[in-house]
């Protein structure tokens, strides 16, 4: 089938069998490797991406659910010009956040919790300790225990409220 | 040097930049032209003889290359996958290995085990394919649990039970004697809960072959990628090592279960020189959960010896440790050398008998992870002398102070064969009880009671034995492979420094730490140092990266080499300066000689251009070393958990955390809590959560991450974190390693939280409500 | 896994005998049935499309129908085997008794169990899937069998 979809903001159109996934679709075809898998039972959070700027786990959704709409991957959240060079001037908040908090190890499980993170600070909840633990349990993480990552979303919280005033 | 890049700044990691932005090279990342698909073939039964595999309709499927089988690698003269280390049993017989194929040829003995590859075009052919391929099996009665395991008919032919060995040590007449005459004995049954490793990243292979050269290149999630190399050249005899080049990438996560050579690493790479095109197979979820290799599964019965003033005079543990259906690579090793040697734990027991009966059963191989061995043995240490405290009526804190071997006992020789250099186990017992403020928790153990929740308090005061060593002794033990590390220093003419490591990093840091030991030692800024590790093609030779070794082991190796660095760099700086290499000092990364000055960089460049140079040196400015240590580093730590269980449903909270742990110094204390939040996580996923359960038929029953219980955010609290330091005496850093230690002391903490909090030692990991709901139930 | 269950079926003990008996009632009566194929007297080959949780696949069933009593009882071993999707393994036990009004009470027994994905993946969800299965069975057999099933169910259009 013909799908077009906006991903980090271009605009692809490309032919794809009908049962591909998202993730697939991101990962094989547009090489956005940065969308991890982790599982296959959708519970570990590793693929997660934005869709239309609300957090999707890639391998549920079907790229011809995309039809039409943005999708927004960890390649996609720096500031203008994305992080092409590497400078940590152009990382998003929460991108940030992880690095100074030390908020992660291995890394794979990194882009999907800073996408589910950027949500759950965007949503407008109240971010305190158990908020945060408790809107990152979709998502794994096996190296970190999790605490320094409460503390870097805690801390983006700030950042990102901050910068939106 | 700068203390903010040098040994004990909390530096922000470099690594971190590409894996933030999506930029990381994981092995599934990576793409190679003309690349094709891997499927394995697994069994779907715990026993069964193969009968005729037929793959004609397979074959017919639109993009499908190739289905190998066991008979296509026998025949092909593959080797088996070897155990790294060889037990003796107590007669002093080695132990039984059966034979391990790559592929299953005659038989299948676990749940997963793969007895074929399929390969195509894609990975939709692929598995299209896979499931075309009919395979006949005879299904055989498996053996599953672990006690039962060694009576019962054995699942290897050949074999004459199901006892790879029987293993000991200590003085059993001493022990028993002691035990007989004491005041009071505390006996108590555990059983280590089966883990499933579950790094966040699935374990992949992406092999190529080049027929113009004959040259293998593998690029896997390996944690060590030479002793990969290593074993598929002198072992597997795929190709010699100067013909195979193994990469391990950017790695999601080990935990021990990266450091084995697996089947299908092994398999993917004989296969693509068979297909003559490059095969990429990543595992999928499923598959790792059946064919990593899986964590302890212990059943022990131990018994604690006291007299009438509450010293332990004799410990005694009974244990039968279920290695699966074949001996993985250091399986035989887990609870042998790296469980039974650290039963003294931080205690003056003068009289300690282990013995360990490793079995086959038809399940996934056992083998290291995180704390391997170790936390096993914290388990039973702990859990006894919480017991004990209890039995006799004495406080659990008292009771461990009384026993604990004092700062000046050391070096301290264990009566289970290891010498512990150094600690100051009061010190950091005391600093945790009060971040944990024990004195306080009769108040919260009452505020908790007006909620309907039992509050409980539990420690563990573990120590660990890391960087195993030294080589030859290890060898003698029966260690197919040394364990020094190596390093390599490599000044650029221009003064920059490229360091090569034998260690490799999946989530630690190296790239950091590395560099601040490097550029801290050389005096060189810290972005002018790059860490380079995980390529057999660019580093000469490593043994990687487990039991918490790496910077005290390969780190070592590092300093040794900088200082060879240094040394040369003093003679070729003596000649410039025209003076004797005994008047020049080192300092700040410079070489100095009365008031005459040259940096590393001036003397690296005249190396590498050597105008005005001594004639008896060769150019350059390289270095290598391989660092061998002399004994164990032994971190240790006491960890305070308190838990509140909630008596209408049986939920165990985990509400504080306090680890104290001593790992020596520590180059970045940033990434060290890191460690210890991670490994905390595990323990605490051990204690509360995870369990890998066979049922009867040997069908794996927790294969998903809907049965299998992963600690989530929400599972577990802010963990408080701190540190003493007794300097590793024998390494030039004075570090221990800090990797495992979470995962070591927690569980028994949590545990003697549990069990202090229900008023019963008899609740087994994991502690989950439905346990405890029906003991608070009695039930 | 293990159950047990009975169904009243308002026809006769013969008729239900027979339909038991017959591929092609039992391939109506059974969900996702593909074909149903009768290669001896008491040996059944069919392929069914399932679905176990997460796992979905054709299974291979074959049929063997043993320690046969007409019309009262037999017992049928079931193998399922679904390649990738794992096998299973059962014993069901079938007995029909006479009861009032010409009707027929059947009772049946299974004791089963499951392997590879479908045991990894699917063990929560099997004993719920297979009593689904079963029931389903038994109301298609039932709708097969009652003249009244047609009438009601076309009075009833759900
Ligand atoms: S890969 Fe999507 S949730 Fe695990
Ligand atoms: S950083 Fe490794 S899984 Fe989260």
């Amino acid at each position: 089938m013909n799908l077009t979809l906006t991903v980090n903001g271009a605009e692809h159109s490309l032919d794809v069998p009908a049962n591909t996934l998202l993730v697939e679709l991101l990962r094989t075809r547009l090489r956005l490797t940065g969308t991890h898998v982790g599982c296959d039972t959708s519970q570990c959070g590793a693929c997660t991406v934005h869709l239309d700027g609300c957090a999707v786990k890639a391998c549920t959704v079907l790229a011809a659910q995309a039809q039409g709409r943005s999708v927004t991957t960890i390649e996609g959240i720096g500031r203008p010009n994305g992080t092409r060079n590497g400078s940590p001037d152009d990382l998003h908040p929460m991108q940030a956040a992880f690095r100074d908090c030390h908020a992660l190890q291995c890394g794979f499980c990194t882009p999907g919790m800073i996408l589910r993170a950027m949500e759950l600070v965007e949503s407008g909840g109240t971010l305190d300790n158990r908020t945060v633990r408790e809107g990152l349990e979709g998502n794994i993480c096996r190296c970190a225990g999790y605490h320094n990552i409460v503390k870097a979303v805690l801390a983006a919280g700030d950042a990102m409220q901050e910068q939106s005033r | 040097m700068s203390t903010e890049t040098g040994i004990g700044a909390a530096v922000k990691r470099r690594e971190d930049l590409r894996f933030i932005t999506g930029r990381g090279n994981y092995t599934d990342d990576l793409n190679v032209p003309g690349q094709t698909c891997g499927v394995f073939l697994r069994s779907p039964y715990a026993r069964a003889k193969i009968g005729a595999i037929d793959a004609t309709d397979a074959l017919q499927v639109e993009g499908a290359l190739a289905v190998f089988t066991g008979r296509d690698t026998a025949t092909d003269g593959l080797g088996d996958l070897p155990c790294g280390w060889l037990v003796k049993s107590k007669d002093g017989s080695d132990m039984a290995a059966a034979p391990h194929p790559p592929l299953a040829v005659s038989q299948v003995n676990y749940v997963g085990e793969p007895y074929g590859l399929v390969v195509a075009e894609s990975l939709a052919a692929a598995r299209e394919a896979a499931e075309l391929v009919a395979a006949d099996f005879e299904e055989l009665t498996p053996v599953v649990a672990t006690a039962e395991a060694a009576e019962a008919s054995p699942i290897h032919e050949g074999l004459k039970d199901n006892l790879a060995y029987d293993w000991e040590l200590g003085d059993e007449a001493a022990t028993d004697s002691a035990l007989a005459t004491a005041a009071h004995v505390t006996r108590l049954d555990l059983t280590n809960n089966r883990l499933i490793p579950n790094a966040m990243e699935p374990r992949a292979a992406l092999a190529t072959f080049d027929p113009a050269s004959g040259n293998y290149e593998l690029r896997t999630t390996s944690q060590n990628p030479h002793l990969e190399r290593l074993v598929l050249s002198a072992f597997v005899r795929i190709a010699p090592e100067h013909k195979l080049r193994v990469v391990a990438p950017d790695v999601g996560g080990g935990f021990g279960s990266k450091i084995f050579v697996y089947a299908e690493e092994t398999v993917v790479t004989w296969a693509a020189a068979k297909v003559g095109r490059p095969i990429k197979w990543t595992a999928e979820r499923s598959e790792a959960f059946l064919a990593d290799a899986h964590g302890r599964d212990h059943v022990t019965h131990a018994e604690l010896g006291l007299d009438g003033a509450g010293r332990f005079t004799a410990l005694k543990a009974r244990t039968t440790a279920n290695l699966g259906a074949y001996l993985s690579t250091f399986g035989s090793a887990v609870p042998t050398y790296l469980y039974g040697t650290l039963l003294a734990g931080q205690y003056k027991t003068p009289n300690i008998h282990v013995q360990t009966h490793g079995v086959y059963t038809n399940t996934a191989p056992v083998d290291a992870y995180r704390g391997a061995g170790r936390p096993e043995a914290t388990f039973v240490v702990e859990r006894i002398v919480e017991a004990a405290a209890r039995e006799t009526g004495r406080d659990p804190v008292e009771l461990r102070r009384l026993n604990m071997i004092e700062p000046d006992d050391f070096p301290y020789e264990t009566p289970v064969a290891l010498v512990y250099d150094t600690g100051n186990y009061q010190a950091s017992l005391d600093k945790a009880l009060h971040l944990a403020d024990y004195a306080g928790f009769k108040q919260r153990r009452a505020a908790s009671e007006t909620r309907g929740k039992r509050r409980g308090i539990g420690f563990s005061c573990y120590i660990e034995a890391c960087g195993l060593a030294p080589s030859q002794l290890a060898i003698q033990l029966g260690a197919g492979v040394g364990l020094y590390e190596s390093g390599e220093v490599r000044v650029n003419p221009t003064g920059s420094v490229t360091v090569f490591t034998g260690s490799h990093s999946h989530g630690q840091g190296h790239e950091t730490t590395f560099a601040q030991v490097v550029s801290d030692k050389l005096g060189v800024p810290f972005d002018d140092v790059e860490v380079v590790h995980g390529d057999t093609g660019r580093v000469e030779f490593g043994l990687g990266t487990y039991g918490s070794r790496s910077l005290a082991v390969g780190g070592s190796a590092l300093i040794s080499a900088s200082e060879k660095i240094i040394a040369k760099g003093t003679r070729i700086a003596a000649h410039m300066m025209q003076t004797e290499p005994t008047n020049v000092a080192f300092e700040e990364g410079a070489f100095i000689s009365g008031n005459q000055r040259l940096t590393l960089q001036e003397v690296a460049f005249a190396s590498y251009v050597p105008a005005d140079y001594p004639p008896d040196l060769e150019p350059g400015l390289s270095e290598k070393a391989f660092y061998d240590p002399e004994n164990f580093t032994y971190p240790a730590g006491a960890h305070i958990a308190e838990v509140e269980v909630d008596e209408a449903t049986g939920v165990v909270q985990l509400v504080n955390f306090v680890a104290v742990d001593d790992f020596g110094h520590i180059i970045n204390p940033m990434i060290v809590d890191g460690q210890v939040h991670g490994g905390l996580a595990q323990g605490a996923g051990q204690a509360l959560l995870e369990h890998g359960i066979y049922d009867a038929n040997g069908q794996l029953t927790t294969g998903s991450y809907m049965d299998y219980c992963m600690p989530r955010a929400d599972d577990v609290p802010d963990f408080v974190v701190d540190t003493t330091v007794t300097p590793c005496t024998h390494n030039p850093l004075g570090v221990k390693g800090c990797g495992e230690a979470g995962a070591i002391g927690s569980p028994a903490a949590i545990i003697n939280a549990v069990t202090d909090a229900l008023g019963t030692e008899d609740i087994a990991m994991p502690a989950t409500p439905e346990q405890v709901w029906r003991k608070l139930s009695g039930l | 896994m293990e159950q047990s269950g009975e169904h009243l079926i308002p026809v006769e003990r013969a008729t239900v005998w027979r339909s038991l008996n017959d591929p092609v009632v039992l391939a109506r009566c059974i969900s996702g049935c593909q074909s149903m194929e009768q290669l001896a007297d008491d040996r059944f080959a069919a392929t069914v499309k399932a679905r176990v949780g997460p796992v979905r696949a054709t299974f291979e069933v074959a049929l063997t129908l043993t320690d046969i009593h007409p019309p009262e009882s037999y017992v049928l071993q079931v193998e399922v085997k679904g390649k990738a999707a794992g096998f299973g393994k059962g014993l069901a036990e079938v007995a029909l008794a006479e009861a009032e009004d010409g009707t027929t009470l059947l009772r049946y027994s299974v004791a089963g169990r499951v392997g590879g994905k479908l045991a990894q993946i699917g063990a929560r969800l099997i004993d719920s899937a297979a009593r689904k299965m079963a029931d389903d069975f038994f109301s298609a057999l039932h709708e097969a069998l009652d003249p009244a099933a047609d009438r009601q169910q076309s009075a009833n259009p759900s």
